[in-house]
């Protein structure tokens, strides 16, 4: 790697007063230096590098500035560099202060590198202190679902972001905080057609929260009515019978024959975890056998060809179809499991993600097969 | 010292009152009408009289003299209309609150948070009476002068449920609880919102379902009746298409175009109409028609597959009442269906089944309703229908018997 003396120079270029063309080969050489592991590492001994690269990012020159995010945006990929980052270059309130702005340039990349920030426990924690002190996730979710809010910037990286916060309870706390009107904001956006990351963010989000079996009763309840927003995505255009209709959840009452469902098998899992997360209460599992999920379930088995999906889908099945657990487990996430029990469970769960890994290998080649049997030129 | 004095007042204070067990003071209030005395002095008032007329109420007119007087500034004036609103609408008056609140805001003051009540108050009033648009422009308006205004917002929100703008309830919400993140109405008013907005989804999808589902039997009516052959023919009238033109709807294959569903409606008012039955039968409402009578029947379920025999002989079980010479006998009558373009009366086989004979080439079901004529072979009425028309008969044309 560089020397120290090689350091000092690079850094020397890394003023606002510098050339703009010095300025630029110095921060395309870091952008390059960033893109490998090794480099990463180098420059995590370097705080005054990375400092001064963040001060770049006011720079006038756009070239410089995108080039200085695309740098943070890789430095942030490596968790050994959070450190730096946060503590000693101290990045997020500057971040957060220029997400905020309607018109800043670069939101979607400070999005990228939140989200990245907040992807392993410990970083995340700190990040989120500094949110609720600086910008209150109030605004950030605000900012999330209002559409149009940067014309600069799509913002569907707040999706994963708002994910990632989640993992931490003071945050899913916040978001389902009954006195306010959080959570329920984001549920429209299970359905949004537009970006994949913003998807998969918010049902990613929804399952975190549906961990606190908790608030399951309010989620399922008129003030938020979660339910709806997870099955519609899992529901089909098949026409059901006038009786299974009448049973369902108004949104899903009626769908036109040009319903198409969820194209990421990701989410569709995520999705039927989050259901199967909701079934963990008695009370849950009732209110989804009334709200006749099961017929939905049914069509979707039908259409759903991954085979990791449909193990899901069949558990999801199994609990909705079976008999109510004996007393004293009704409430599934906090019964004890003994010992040898969990370990063996443990055995199965990894066997059956192997042979679950083969069907879809299996499949994933039958189809390309078939296809280029149809692709090959004449 | 105490005892003395209280000795000499006491000897004026019988005396005193000892003059009232005699006499009655003047201006005194009758037991009768107290009531309506003490209603009328301004400080008792229940309440106030619709107009204040200041020969009857002369303090009344004096105090309103005060409170309404020009010269005050017009914060103060704006501020006593307001309280005048506020009791009228107490009352449930709201008319009255209307008339005082936009009195206080021609004053056009200068103290913008009165002016936000104002607005919102005379929204509350306007909403109380129904005034469903007027009210939301104050709610808004309201807003304007304060985005905060915690009232504006409720109103303007529940006056767009009322007018099941529930989209726009649900921004009116959203933006109120942006300033007020936790006040209860605003959350309870954007879920009430949000759960009629979806249930006015679903009626919009259902509705469509079942229309899609009418159009689909439809099709699947005019393409029963096309396969076998038959000919329907809209009455002259009726050329235009109907409200539920087919053509309008892009999905209708141009089979369906050709044949206009008006070809079916009946310009008799049956409210019977063709229909594929369970076994996959059209069933037909058909008329009979008795020209010499100037009779007909009709029967509202003839299928297809029956001849005409098997009806005859029920319907002719017993002679109608207008059959005075006894003669309608089954076995007797003779049925034609008339060919109306080339004027030619067509005899029909009663063995034959209804659909054979609306297979017919020159048969055209008119109005959705076939309709045959029965006449009593031989009778003298029967010769003279058919003298001097072309017959086809049975067997082929015919001429004259």
């Amino acid at each position: 790697m560089l020397s120290d003396s090689e350091v000092a120079e690079l850094l020397s270029f890394l003023t606002p007063s510098t050339r703009p063309d010095v300025k630029g080969q110095a921060t395309e050489y870091i952008l390059g230096l960033s893109g490998n592991r090794d480099g990463c590492r180098f420059l995590h001994s370097k705080p005054d590098l990375i400092a001064a690269l963040f001060a770049l990012t006011s720079d006038p020159s756009i070239a410089i500035v995108k080039d200085c995010y695309h740098i943070f945006i890789n430095l942030s990929a490596d968790e050994t560099l959070h450190q730096v980052l946060v503590k000693d270059v101290k990045v997020v309130p500057v971040l957060f202060k220029n997400l905020l702005d309607p018109e800043y340039l670069f939101s979607d990349q400070i999005c990228t590198i939140l989200s990245n920030l907040t992807r392993h426990e410990k970083t995340c924690k700190i990040l989120f202190k500094v949110l609720q002190e600086d910008v209150g996730m109030a605004q950030l979710v605000q900012i999330f679902c209002t559409e149009g809010y940067n014309k600069n910037a799509k913002l569907h990286y707040l999706g994963p972001l708002l994910s990632n916060l989640t993992q931490l309870p003071e945050a899913r706390n916040y978001l389902m905080d009954k006195d306010r009107c959080v959570v329920q904001r984001l549920l429209p956006f299970t359905q949004y057609q537009s970006s994949v990351v913003r998807r998969g963010g918010v049902i990613g989000t929804l399952r975190n929260c549906c961990f606190d079996h908790a608030h399951h009763k309010w989620l399922l309840s008129d003030a938020v009515d979660i339910l709806p927003f997870l099955l519609l995505p899992l529901a089909g255009p098949e026409e059901l019978t006038e009786e299974e209709n009448e049973g369902l959840p108004v949104d899903l009452q009626y769908l036109p024959e040009d319903k198409k469902r969820e194209e990421d098998p990701d989410i569709r899992k995520m999705l039927l975890e989050t259901l199967l997360l909701l079934t963990a209460t008695k009370a849950g599992r009732q209110m989804l056998k009334e709200k006749n999920v099961y017929p939905i379930m049914r069509e979707f088995h039908r259409w759903e060809k991954d085979a990791h999906v449909t193990a899901a889908c069949e558990k999801l099945v199994q609990v909705l179809i079976g008999d109510e657990p004996e007393e004293g487990m009704e409430n599934l996430m906090e019964v004890e499991i003994p010992q040898d029990v969990e370990e063996k469970l443990k055995e199965a769960d990894a066997k059956e993600q192997e042979e679950l890994e083969k069907e879809e290998e299996k499949r994933k080649q039958a189809e390309e097969e078939t296809c280029s049997n149809k692709c090959t030129p004449s | 010292m105490a005892s003395t004095v209280h000795s000499d007042s006491d000897d004026g204070m019988d005396a005193f009152m000892d003059k009232f067990k005699t006499q009655r003071y003047k201006n005194a209030f009758s037991e009768n009408d107290w009531e309506e005395e003490f209603n009328k002095i301004p400080m008792f008032m229940k309440n106030a009289p619709e107009e204040i007329d200041p020969q009857k109420y002369p303090e009344l007119a004096c105090l309103q003299s005060i409170i309404h007087d020009e010269d005050r500034p017009p914060e103060e004036q704006a501020k006593s209309l307001k309280d005048e609103g506020n009791a009228y609408f107490k009352e449930k008056n709201y008319q009255k609150a209307v008339v005082a609140y936009t009195a206080g805001l021609k004053k056009k003051c200068a103290d913008q948070d009165l002016n936000a009540v104002l607005l919102t108050n005379r929204a509350a009033s306007h909403f109380y009476l129904g005034n469903m648009r007027s009210a939301l422009n104050d709610a808004a308006a309201a807003k304007k002068l304060k985005p905060d205004h915690l009232k504006a917002l409720i109103r303007g929100a529940q006056c767009c449920i009322e007018l099941r703008h529930f989209s726009e309830a649900i921004q009116w919400c959203e933006d109120g609880l942006k300033v007020h993140p936790t006040d209860k109405k605003l959350r309870e008013l954007r879920a009430a919102a949000d759960k009629h907005k979806r249930a006015a989804e679903r009626d919009a999808r259902k509705a469509k379902a079942k229309e899609k589902k009418l159009h689909g039997e439809k099709e699947a009516l005019l393409n029963a009746i096309k396969d076998r052959g038959i000919k329907l023919v809209q009455p002259a009238r009726a050329q235009r298409s109907g409200s539920d033109s087919e053509d309008e709807d892009e999905r209708s294959p141009a089979a369906i175009a050709e044949l206009s569903l008006d070809g079916l409606s009946s310009q008799e008012v049956t409210g019977a109409q063709v229909f594929v039955d369970e076994q996959g039968s059209l069933q037909w409402p058909v008329l009979f028609l008795y020209p010499e009578h100037q009779q007909s029947d009709f029967i509202s379920a003839f299928c297809e597959n029956s001849c005409f025999t098997d009806h005859l002989g029920v319907m002719f079980e017993e002679l109608p009442p207008w059959d005075a010479d006894r003669k309608y006998l089954p076995q007797n009558l003779q049925l034609y269906f008339e060919d109306e373009e080339k004027e030619t009366l067509y005899r029909v086989d009663p063995e034959m089944s209804l659909l054979k004979i609306l297979q017919h080439k020159r048969y055209f079901v008119k109005a959705g309703t076939p309709s045959f004529i029965v006449l009593v072979k031989g009778s003298s009425y029967c010769k003279q229908f058919l003298s001097g028309r072309k017959i086809h008969g049975l067997g082929g044309l015919l001429t004259m018997l």
